[in-house]
């Protein structure tokens, strides 16, 4: 594997989206972490330092808005830049981009996602 | 009783008269007083020659003859009411005083002041007739002797009729009769019971059944008071179907995030099948497989979950065993449970007797209940993972019990447990299984406690009013 490859954290509660979004981005040649809530997904992010971090919204113990917080909050992860992929009401796309609190995502995709677009725009976040 | 006038002198010379418990007046042949008691002269004041319809106070009455005018006429003693000014009410009796010629030549008026007697009756009556319920008066072979207006406008001419043939079109006593509960123990009994009103429609009341003289074993007459609920049972009906609605409203909402999370599972398993076939690596296409096949079966137990619960359908009740349910439930579930660890069996259980029930519809719920105490055990660090169910009988009720010494909830968990899509199963959970249960449990007239404490388990409690469910099995 390129070691050169950039690193993506993928968080989220279901197993076969981890699966899927890890296989289609290795297979575009990134290096994969993945984390099944915002608890260990904070944990991995300050261990691991990833380049991009893929957040899911709604899971179990740690949502992934407390996660967006809670990497704001943290120095050493605050410039890490956050795409959100979720399911849920594309209402909370404004919502969460329009938080003075923390900056916006770089970018937002509802489930289910486009492969081009998605990797269009992790290709872009990550250049 | 005749009453000569050679006698009068005597009556009037002694003190007789003034300590008669009575109002009394002697008139003479003009009607004018010329005797009165002590009681009579404190009610009335002044009476000293003047006349009895004046002292009454009765002079804007018509000049129609009056009773004391018959007894003037004919010479025999009457009792009679003479209602005064004001509203008073005085019951008479007038005996006349004859000549030795058969002639009238005095009264000896005797009255008794009844005021307060006519007040409360008329009180009674406009009570009777006015009071937002039915009322009547029935016999111990249940026909109906006296009924109210109210009872009249709903149910019809009921008087002399049988009340099972007014109220219910029945040709026999009803099987639950709280009236001949009364009748053998004098006491007062209540029930719910379901009608047919005039027009034909459903007149739903609760009855509350009073011997007439109370803790009277052999009493011959039961006042009946029921209260119409008609109104209040099709608001709570409206109630539980605007619930219904506004639960499909936000269903509809949690259905979508729902299915997109499956929809990417099937993109997922879809990417890494035809990736696999790509680079021709078998391991790839089986793991693809394994991803498409998981999650076209959560599309069908959301849809089963989802239809069970959109489709509103009205319990059809049966007499049931409700332990026989509770045993089908451990059957089903106790070698699933068991493969992963946990026990089921059997709770403390008194044997209820056979209920109106869904059978369906409480296996479902059963189901749900004992399916998420699983779960909950799964995740617990509980020594012995135990689900305990059972069906007992307390107060009037049918209580199914569900407990498990699992995770359990803490207050927003609790607050949230029947609420659309809620789970905290991640993508193992619908989110409408606790719904479901929660409108079966409901249809049934019936509700479910929850008891729960963080690490230490719950305990689910379905709460059926037995009450409820014979009058909703006798309504079908």
């Amino acid at each position: 594997m390129n070691t050169e490859a950039k690193k993506v954290l993928i968080v989220d509660d279901e197993a076969d989206v981890l699966e899927y979004l890890s296989s289609l981005l290795e297979d575009n040649g990134y290096r994969t972490l993945t984390a099944m809530n915002g608890k260990t997904g904070m944990e991995a992010a300050r261990a691991e330092k990833p380049d991009l971090i893929c957040l899911d919204i709604t899971m179990p113990e740690e949502t992934g808005v407390s996660m967006l917080r809670q990497l704001h909050d943290d120095g050493e992860t605050a410039s890490i830049p956050v795409i959100i992929v979720s399911g849920v009401d594309p209402r909370f796309k404004d919502f969460i981009e329009n938080r003075r609190q923390v900056s916006p995502p770089a970018a937002y995709f509802e489930k289910p996602i486009n492969q081009g677009e998605f990797l269009a725009a992790v290709k872009k976040t990550l250049a | 009783m005749t009453v000569f006038n050679t006698e009068l002198n005597d009556w009037l010379g002694s003190k007789f008269l003034n300590e008669v418990p009575m109002l009394v007046a002697v008139l003479d042949a003009e009607r004018k007083i010329i005797y009165a008691n002590d009681r009579f002269t404190k009610k009335f004041g002044e009476w000293a020659n003047r006349k009895w319809n004046d002292v009454l106070k009765k002079e804007d009455e018509p000049r129609a003859k009056g009773e004391i005018d018959r007894c003037y006429e004919d010479g025999i003693s009457r009792k009679f009411e003479e209602t005064l000014a004001h509203r008073d009410y005085l019951m008479v009796h007038a005996i006349p005083v004859l000549d030795l010629k058969g002639g009238v030549t005095h009264m000896v008026t005797m009255s008794d002041d009844i005021t307060d007697i006519r007040t409360e009756q008329m009180e009674c009556a406009i009570f009777f007739e006015r009071v937002p319920s039915y009322i009547s008066v029935i016999g111990r072979d249940f026909t109906i002797i006296k009924g109210n207006d109210n009872l009249r406008d709903t149910f019809g001419e009921c008087v002399e009729k049988k009340c099972y043939e007014a109220y219910k079109k029945r040709d026999a006593p009803c099987e639950d009769c709280p009236a001949a509960l009364s009748f053998m123990d004098g006491q007062e009994h209540t029930a719910t019971h379901v009608g047919i009103d005039r027009e034909g429609g459903e007149t739903h009341y609760v009855v509350t059944t009073s011997p007439l003289i109370k803790g009277y074993k052999d009493c011959q007459y039961v006042v009946e008071i029921m209260t119409d609920i008609t109104r209040f049972r099709e608001l709570e009906a409206e109630k539980l179907e605007a619930e219904r609605l506004a639960a499909v409203g936000q269903t509809v909402a949690g259905l979508a995030h729902t299915v997109k999370n499956i929809l990417m599972g099937i993109e997922g398993g879809m990417y890494i099948m035809s990736s696999g076939i790509e680079k021709d690596r078998r391991d790839r296409i089986q793991k693809g497989w394994t991803m498409l096949q998981r999650n076209i079966e959560k599309v069908s137990s959301l849809v089963k979950d989802f239809l069970s619960f959109a489709k509103g359908r009205k319990p059809e009740l049966k007499m049931v065993d409700p332990d026989d349910l509770v045993s089908e439930i451990l059957e089903l579930y106790t070698e699933t449970a068991r493969g992963i660890g946990v026990t089921l069996r059997r709770g403390e259980t008194c044997r209820p007797g056979p209920a109106p029930l869904d059978p369906e519809g409480i296996h479902t719920c059963l189901t749900n209940l004992v399916s998420n105490a699983i779960d909950a055990c799964q995740v617990s660090a509980a020594g012995e993972p135990t689900v305990e169910i059972n069906a007992r009988e307390e107060n009037g009720a049918l209580i199914f019990e569900v407990s498990d010494n699992g995770i359990g909830m803490d207050y927003d968990v609790k607050q949230k447990v029947f609420t659309t899509f809620f789970t905290t199963k991640g993508g193992k959970g619908t989110g409408l299984g606790l719904l479901t249960t929660y409108k079966i449990v409901q249809e049934h007239g019936g509700k479910i406690l929850v008891d729960s404490e963080p690490g230490k388990g719950s305990i689910f409690r379905v709460v059926l009013p037995l009450e409820r469910l014979n009058a909703m099995i006798s309504n079908k």
